[in-house]
């Protein structure tokens, strides 16, 4: 009986049928699924290079080549990698490969107490180098595709400006740039993270870094969740009922709270120079960054430059990215605008087919 | 010339009246000064004289009865300076330090506990302070979200949700907006803030009384193992400096580049999904 037809009261019952049958699914579903069903980043990968607690991993070739040079790609230290490769069908790292990109990934590993004193110097001119250095080495090559990530594009960044004959193309995903664009758009849900930081003295994030020795990955699962709270209300009652009419579903939301709950502490000394030199201080946009003694001028970023930013992203909004285009020094520069969120972005269906393709069709201009 | 004063008591008296002199030269009774000072005058004068003159002698006997030090013999320096006497285990100007050095802090000095734990109940009070100010702000957020959200269904206007589902969005879009409204406020901002600090402070406070019996018993102190953490970040620094500086290395000299790679076996998920 179609539903307009029905009482009230049939209709609330007809719900309630429906809810609890929801839930009898649900319970089935998770009842047979293991753990094995939710493992996340499994694309095939190699171990290459090992520095303290860092990883640097060359993928499987799954197609022929189509580009000679190979891309690295940097994550940040808010998140892992894995999110790039969530599940089979939902990879950035997969797709590139499918188009025969020939890639490589650094994971930064957790980061415990004893790396509080790590800075964005140890990353960029240490870590990231050595990295870089390693596959020119390999290949041999004298320059790579630089792919970073959130936090880890703004250290493509400073490596793009500090080691310029390093990077033969550099391509930005998610990244800030300006730290003070957040409401450029005016939108209330936007640059929440950069409204709290400008809140807090530089003494109180010394303190919090003092105290805990890094920056608590609890502290910004925290800080993400109360971003979005209509999302983080609903995630486990609604969001997860929503789940368990398909278990395609339930396991992409399983793989998510999984990437989620896996969120490393950030290196002290990094996150101090995060919150306080670029989210206080907007260092970077105005050439005022320094690593290890030398200033990071986005100007010197002379090879083209790919910035792609998702249009609804609340963490890093559209204008904090786009301010790159005035602020580098070539006049290559192209941006791709994706429909969603900051992590829809990798993870998104839609997003699937346009990603990957477009950075590949981009790196093979300029390959 | 005078034979010099033994003692400091008698260098004293002898210098006060050498002084007395100079202030009051001896003049003949009843004689008018030479600018014709009256009597009356030459009378004050010879009381203040007799004053101060009685006042001097009552303070050089003082003087004379007190502790008489010995002159500066040879004897006297030697005992003056006599190793036992500056080393010794007397109050020695070095004993205290060695003796703590010896026996460890004394308690008094180990266990100001009960002043550090009273820091720190103060400070957990005023993190309490602050947490509850700060949920005070969202609880009245909450409050407003409440209001609003009964408005809209209420509203003749606004059709009522059909389902519980369509209803609970609807709640959840009402709480979301007023939710961000208020953590966009200065007072939201101001509260995280405070709650942020005070947390700090409190775990900053825990650490100091952690590292006073860290201290007592040997054990390396949070603080020390930061320390040493910088010098190794620092030291790490430094020589990836000295190796940039020597130029690029041949992949096979590399550390790590020479060791066999290790396959990350590729795993597939039963139940996931292929595109």
């Amino acid at each position: 009986m179609p539903t307009a037809k029905k009482t009230a009261a049939a209709q609330a019952l007809a719900e309630f049928s429906d809810f609890n049958l929801k839930m009898a699914r649900g319970q089935q579903m998770l009842q047979r699924l293991k753990d094995e069903d939710v493992q996340i980043a499994t694309a095939d990968k190699e171990v290459v290079f090992r520095q303290d607690k860092v990883t640097l991993y060359r993928y499987a070739a799954t197609a022929k080549r189509s580009l000679k040079v190979p891309v690295l790609v940097a994550y940040g230290q808010i998140g892992r990698y894995t999110m790039t490769d969530l599940q089979e069908d939902r990879s950035m790292l997969r797709n590139l490969l499918a188009l025969g990109v020939d890639v490589y990934a650094v994971d930064w590993g957790n980061p415990t107490r004893s790396d509080r004193w790590l800075a964005f110097e140890d990353y960029v001119h240490g870590y990231l180098n050595e990295c870089v250095e390693f596959i020119c080495r390999q290949h041999p090559l004298s320059a790579i595709n630089l792919l970073g990530i959130c936090e880890g594009g703004v250290f493509s960044l400073c490596y793009a400006a500090l080691y310029p004959d390093r990077v033969k193309n550099l391509i930005l995903t998610i990244t800030p740039v300006d730290f003070h664009q957040d409401q450029a758009e005016g939108r209330a849900n936007h640059g929440l993270l950069n409204l709290w930081t400008r809140g807090l003295g530089a003494d109180d994030i010394d303190r919090l870094i003092e105290a805990n020795g890094n920056l608590p990955g609890e502290l910004m699962s925290y800080v993400f969740a109360q971003m979005t709270p209509g999302a983080t209300l609903s995630k486990y009652n609604v969001g997860l009922l929503d789940t368990f009419d398909d278990e395609k579903k339930l396991l992409n939301f399983l793989r998510m709270e999984k990437w989620i709950a896996d969120r490393p502490h950030h290196p002290g000394e990094a996150a101090r120079q995060l919150l306080v030199n670029l989210y206080k201080n907007n260092e970077l946009i105005r050439g005022e960054f320094q690593l290890a003694g030398r200033t990071v001028n986005l100007a010197d970023i002379k090879v083209p430059v790919l910035n792609v930013f998702a249009k609804d992203d609340h963490i890093i909004p559209p204008k904090t990215t786009q301010a790159l285009r005035a602020a580098v020094g070539t006049q290559d520069y192209t941006e791709i605008g994706l429909d969603g969120g900051h992590v829809g972005v990798f993870v998104s269906g839609k997003s699937q087919g346009i990603l990957g393709k477009g950075i590949h069709d981009w790196l093979r201009k300029r390959d | 010339m005078s034979e010099a004063p033994n003692t400091w008591a008698d260098s004293w008296a002898t210098s006060q009246q050498a002084l007395m002199q100079a202030m009051f030269p001896v003049q003949p009774s009843g004689v008018a000064s030479a600018t014709g000072t009256p009597g009356a005058l030459q009378e004050q004068f010879a009381e203040l004289r007799g004053t101060w003159q009685e006042s001097i002698e009552k303070w050089t006997e003082l003087v004379k009865q007190g502790p008489k030090a010995a002159p500066l013999t040879p004897e006297a320096l030697r005992e003056l300076f006599a190793p036992d006497r500056w080393s010794g285990t007397g109050p020695g100007a070095f004993d205290a330090g060695l003796r703590q050095v010896l026996e460890g802090p004394k308690y008094a000095m180990l266990f100001d506990l009960d002043r550090k734990l009273l820091a720190l109940r103060q400070l957990a009070s005023q993190r309490d302070k602050d947490v509850a100010a700060f949920h005070a702000i969202l609880l009245k957020a909450w409050n407003a979200a409440l209001e609003r959200f009964s408005s809209s269904v209420a509203s003749t206007k606004v059709h009522a949700p059909p389902t519980w589902r369509d209803m609970a969005d609807r709640w959840l879009a009402v709480v979301n907006d007023t939710l961000i409204e208020a953590q966009r406020s200065e007072a939201f901002v101001e509260a995280q803030r405070k709650m942020l600090r005070s947390a700090s402070d409190h775990r900053l406070q825990e650490r100091k009384i952690a590292e006073a019996w860290c201290d007592a018993f040997h054990v390396p102190t949070r603080t020390e193992m930061d320390e040493m953490q910088r010098t190794v970040a620092e030291l790490r620094r430094q020589l990836r400096a000295l190796e940039r500086a020597g130029g690029p290395r041949p992949a096979a000299s590399h550390p790590t580049a020479s060791r066999p790679r290790k396959r990350v076996a590729a795993k597939k998920s039963p139940a996931s999904v292929r595109s």
